[in-house]
């Protein structure tokens, strides 16, 4: 029995809807941190103006996925960014950083919820009633002037006792997505605020009320379907420190997405796109599309370059040769074992065994809910036969002799 | 003859959990989910589902297929499975019989399989057969042939089983029990049922079984065994006349 895969997309697509945050939990996320906002907005600051506070990260491209600590699913990561309206010339790294923390502080209940300085964010930690927290990373920053980009923002970044800035984008990032995601987004998101609505008519009281952060694409889902397959196979094992951050599979898969309009499809093309850059890892050349082929890319000091789309001087393999290339080797490892786990199970074993593989690498809980689609329920007809019993035998055994 | 290919259509239509494959030794085997719901006479339905193989040998069916339990479903109290994991449906000229009212895969499943399974069940739920049980080993053969002919003694059976294997069915002998009458005005019809069912496979069988039963019993002397009776034991072991009736049709 080979799996069908309409259906078998079908579910990936409800795995993943099952890995992201639901839209309830959404909206008191929003809530959550649209206060935060306001509090933060409220502060005295030695400035003109008023912070500007937004999502950032997989929040803001709607690729959450539930993450897994120690085997167990735990707290969605929301991460906010407070912009500062200072220009960076009139204050520094620290400054700024300790700015909101003390405004954090001056509030009776985030100064309860926050955990202790990050490296760049202060968290603060939403035990909610349901047993679903959320932990919300603020992330200090001020604009940065002079740049390529008029989104790029300045972070704060702590070693040890000392502040220093780095770059970041996420504003200019998210766009960026938002144009590789936006042709399949236009045709999907009628017919999911429409599902959506209809599931939550409580929290939506219309369609057009549905928010477009809710509508996932095809790109979307398998970039959950890739993080959550990330979490699993990574999780706890030696290899932890080296798996793919989620940074640098959203922005490839983004890349290599050609608008499939199905999970399987769209997964499925890019794991082989990615796959052709295994070759990397023992030579510096590879064979690909003009478009596609300087992804991922080797430079003459044997280093890996992975650009950041929005912009080039980042570079998010920047550790990958490390370690004799652990992080490299990991990723492609990791890219074969998605090859192996989630497409080449279509067409080649049996529905058990892709039912056993699916748990083992997505998850029992969310893959439990879905495997009907692909696996029959153990074959029971509904109706079993009714067999009359007349003048039946009597059960024998084994002469007790011979050990019966 | 059987038409395998029709068989197994026929039974894989009804009992749609299950699957075939066949061994490189060409020996069928049925496996999967037999689900059902049993209604026997007087006493409750029961529906259950018990995960299975059955190998139907080359020699099908003159030899009748082999089942086993799969699932990890029967405890391992229950005393009847033998100790190679197959189930005792019941003794073999018991099964043949049955099996002949209908011949098939489908007939063996739902008239020798699925009542054992629901013997197991109402034994599981109320610490009793429904259809009663079977002594074990040759004294569970003698039981069966004692019970059948309504007869008093072992011996008896022992005789009756002697007699089918050296003639098969000869209406104008002596009867085997003894009476002095003809088997036809005796035992006849009931001999003849026997007969009738009776396989070179299941002969040897129960032959083998009840001496082996007997000669126990022989042997500690708690049994005597009339001239004849010994005699004819003599010959059949030596081989003379050895199933000399036994292809005759009546």
């Amino acid at each position: 029995m080979t799996i069908d895969k309409r259906r078998y997309s079908k579910l990936l697509a409800k795995v993943a809807e099952d890995l992201d945050i639901p839209p309830s939990k959404y909206r008191d996320a929003v809530e959550r941190y649209q206060a935060v906002g306001r509090w933060l907005e409220a502060g005295e600051y030695p400035c003109a103006g008023t912070p500007d506070i937004y999502p950032q990260g997989s929040f803001r491209l709607g690729t959450v996925v539930r993450p897994i600590r120690h085997g167990v699913e735990s707290d969605y990561d929301i991460d906010l960014v407070c912009q500062l309206p200072i220009p960076r010339h009139l204050t520094d790294a620290g400054s700024v950083k300790l700015m909101v923390g003390q405004r954090i502080n001056e509030h009776d209940v985030y100064r309860q919820m926050r955990d202790k300085e990050g490296k760049r964010c202060w968290t603060l930690q939403y035990a909610e009633k349901d047993g679903i927290g959320f932990h919300l990373d603020i992330l200090p920053a001020v604009p940065k002037k002079q740049s390529l980009s008029a989104t790029a923002i300045s972070i704060t970044n702590k070693d040890g006792n000392t502040y220093r800035w780095s770059t970041s984008d996420p504003k200019g990032y998210a766009y960026w997505f938002d144009q590789k995601n936006r042709r399949a987004f236009d045709q999907v998101q009628w017919e999911q605020k429409q599902l959506i609505q209809s599931r939550a008519a409580g929290v939506y009281a219309s369609v057009e009320d549905v928010p477009d952060q809710l509508v996932r694409t095809p790109l979307q889902r398998t970039i959950q379907i890739f993080k959550r397959h990330r979490d699993s196979k990574f999780n706890g094992s030696q290899r932890t420190k080296h798996a793919p951050i989620s940074i640098i599979i959203t922005t490839l898969t983004a890349q290599l997405y050609s608008g499939e309009l199905d999970v399987f499809s769209a997964l499925s093309a890019i794991v082989s796109k990615l796959h052709a850059f295994a070759s990397l890892v023992d030579s510096d050349f590879v064979h690909g599309t003009s478009q596609t082929s300087n992804l991922i890319s080797r430079t003459p000091d044997g280093k890996w370059y992975i650009g950041n789309p929005v912009n080039p001087e980042e570079n998010f393999a920047d550790r990958w040769h490390e370690d004799n290339h652990a992080r490299a080797r990991s990723f492609f490892w990791w890219v074969a074992s998605v090859k192996k786990d989630l497409v080449d199970i279509v067409g080649s074993g049996s529905a058990d065994m892709a039912r056993s593989q699916l748990i083992a690498t997505l998850g029992a809980s969310v893959v439990a809910n879905h495997i009907g689609l692909i696996v029959p329920a153990p074959a029971t007809p509904s109706q079993p036969p009714r067999v009359t019993i007349s003048r039946p035998a009597r059960p024998w055994g084994p002469n007790a002799r011979h050990g019966g | 003859m059987h038409d395998m290919a029709a068989e197994i259509t026929e039974l894989l239509a009804i009992h749609q959990g299950l699957n075939t494959h066949e061994e490189p030794n060409s020996e069928i085997v049925i496996s999967g989910n037999l689900a059902f719901e049993a209604v026997p006479e007087d006493l409750p339905r029961i529906a259950d589902t018990f995960e299975i193989e059955v190998r139907v040998p080359t020699a099908y069916s003159a030899i009748l297929p082999e089942i086993r339990e799969t699932g990890g479903k029967i405890h391992s109290e229950y005393e009847h499975v033998f100790p190679n994991g197959t189930l005792c449906l019941g003794v073999p000229i018991e099964l043949r019989r049955i099996f002949s009212r209908q011949p098939s895969l489908l007939g063996f499943m739902n008239g020798l399989v699925i009542p054992y399974f629901y013997g197991y069940c109402y034994w599981n739920e109320h610490g009793e057969h429904p259809f009663g049980e079977q002594k074990h080993g040759g004294e569970g053969i003698i039981e069966y042939y004692t019970n059948r002919l309504n007869l008093r003694e072992e011996v008896q059976a022992v005789a009756f089983i002697c007699f089918l294997y050296e003639y098969g069915y000869r209406g104008h002998h002596n009867c085997p029990c003894g009476s002095g009458q003809r088997v036809r005005h005796c035992h006849g019809p009931i001999l003849l049922d026997l007969h009738k069912h009776h396989t070179p496979h299941t002969l040897t069988h129960d032959l083998s079984c009840a001496l082996d039963h007997l000669f126990e019993k022989f042997k500690d002397n708690e049994l005597s065994l009339p001239d004849p009776l010994l005699k004819q034991i003599g010959r059949i072991a030596k081989g003379k006349n050895r199933r000399r009736a036994r292809r005759r049709r009546f």
